[in-house]
């Protein structure tokens, strides 16, 4: 199992439970993540300070949009101020010329992600709504322009599977960026509601992995993913070649619930000042910042520690898992996903599952192999 | 720098200790990483602007077994990496 940390090294803060869009796909506002109210400026400059204390190197901002709060600028200087780098995760159509400035003179930032999702209006705002195409672009340029490094993130989704090749050429040939990311629309949040229209389907997922891949080659690996097709992809492909190998079965990390690294380093508080242990786990709450301890919650709190032992749990124990031939390799995906879709972190992620997934596809685990593409 | 310099690490960076007396430091203006083992931890951990690299040295023989006779070389060189790496600074004797 990993070492936990003394403390955690890296925050990820939900600073506003407020957004000025309301996207299709989006897990917040359906999440438990979506609280009541947002904390005040005060009591987020002590929790920075005690941050600094306990010698974190890095916060996440995100939310809801951080920019729509204004006094976002004040609560920037106080992570910068306590030592710390920071990043801001937005939609992009808020970030203004002197906002631009303002951060790059920090020197302090990570990066700025902006979502975009097309290559044109039409595509992108086809679940992010009217008029953000153009300001989400404009934030991308102004950041450029004044130095400020830009992760974009596309998320992937059933309108715009098929646009993939425009918007590759868009952000890396047009714009310019060194990368993007990749994700998909899953079943979390609002997706559940809207998941006919907006969530990939069997077909979709193929779809999305072969582009994918095949542009990723094309761009010299310029595309990533943490998540989504293009990392299940990479995850089914390295499942199927070590079976194909014939690993021994049953040692950890595969063949036990271990994809989950976060709760080792990382630590996320909700917009009503709530730990939890990651933005997608919003559900778990583990105590209020400036009322317990960061140190206390991070060492002590038994749910963390419960969470942490989930690398244990092996996959053999799981009726879903009964005779699979990929236990020895998989790890069952995120704890956050597995919670959504099934009311438990404690058990292998249906989304993540390679088996049902080529059962739904009709595809045959060779298509995962070396040198083969994902197709029908 | 001589021996007999003393040094101070530059407040603005963080120190953090970590399981098993390692340490990581992590410059915040330029992102960068450093790990550090336990003898380094040991020697970050005092470097408050009283102490020089000989002083260093000496306390390293005090406190740690099997300390190799070159111990001011390999200090005074570790010294200069952190200073190198914007970690600390050396002070005017
Ligand atoms: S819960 Fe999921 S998203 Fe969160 S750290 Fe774990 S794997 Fe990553
Ligand atoms: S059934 Fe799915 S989740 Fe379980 S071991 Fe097989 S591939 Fe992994």
């Amino acid at each position: 199992m990993p070492r936990v940390m003394r403390t955690p090294r890296a925050i990820e803060i939900d600073i506003t439970n407020r957004c000025n869009l309301r996207c299709e796909y989006c897990y917040h506002f359906s999440s438990e993540g979506d609280v009541a109210a947002d904390l005040p400026t005060d009591e987020w400059l002590a929790f920075f300070d005690e941050l600094g204390r306990s010698s974190v190197m890095e916060v996440t901002l995100g939310g809801g949009e951080p920019f729509v709060r204004a006094d976002l600028p004040e609560l920037i200087e106080g992570i910068v101020r306590n030592r710390m780098r920071y990043s801001v995760l937005s939609n992009g159509t808020l970030i203004t010329e002197d906002m631009a400035a303002f951060l790059a003179g920090t020197r302090r930032c990570n990066h700025v992600q902006v979502s975009i999702d097309g290559a044109t209006p039409d595509v992108h705002e086809s679940c992010r709504g009217a008029g953000t195409f153009r300001k989400a672009v404009h934030a991308i340029e102004v950041l450029q322009a004044h130095g400020v490094p830009v992760a974009v993130r596309v998320t992937v989704h059933h309108r715009n599977v098929r646009d993939l090749p425009n918007i590759a050429r868009f952000l890396l040939d047009g714009l310019g960026l060194p990368s993007f990311s990749t994700n998909a629309a899953s079943y979390l949040g609002l997706c559940r509601d809207h998941a006919d229209g907006v969530a990939l389907t069997v077909e979709d997922r193929v779809l999305a992995m072969t582009t994918l891949e095949s542009l990723n080659e094309r761009y010299g690996g310029r595309i990533q993913a943490a998540a989504g097709p293009l990392a299940e992809a990479r995850m089914w492909r390295e499942m199927v070649r070590k079976t194909a190998e014939g690993g021994a079965a049953g040692d950890c990390p595969g063949g036990c619930l271990s994809s989950c690294g976060g709760v080792f380093s990382k630590l996320a508080v909700r917009a009503d000042g709530v730990y939890v242990p990651c933005t997608l786990l919003p559900g778990i709450a583990l105590g209020r910042i400036t009322v317990d301890g960061l140190e206390d919650v991070w060492n002590n709190h038994p749910e963390l520690e419960r969470l942490r032992t989930r690398q244990t749990l092996p996959l053999a124990g799981f009726d879903e898992c009964g005779g699979c031939d990929y236990i020895p390799h998989c790890r069952g995906g995120c704890p956050g996903l597995s919670y959504t879709l099934t009311g438990s972190p404690y058990r292998p992620s249906p989304d993540a599952c390679l088996r049902r997934f080529l059962a739904e596809s009709g595809l045959g685990a060779d298509t995962f192999l070396p040198g083969n593409g994902v197709t029908p | 720098m001589p021996s007999a310099c003393r040094v101070v690490a530059n407040p603005s960076t963080v120190f953090r200790e970590e399981l098993d007396d390692w340490a990581l430091l992590f410059n915040p203006d330029t992102g960068a990483v450093y790990g550090l083992n336990p003898v380094g931890a040991f020697i970050r951990k005092r470097m408050d602007g009283s102490r020089s690299v000989r002083d260093f040295a000496d306390l390293v023989a005090e406190h740690f077994e099997d300390v190799p006779d070159e111990v001011e070389l390999e200090v005074s060189a570790f010294v200069e990496e952190l200073v190198g790496m914007g970690f600390a600074e050396y002070l005017e004797s």
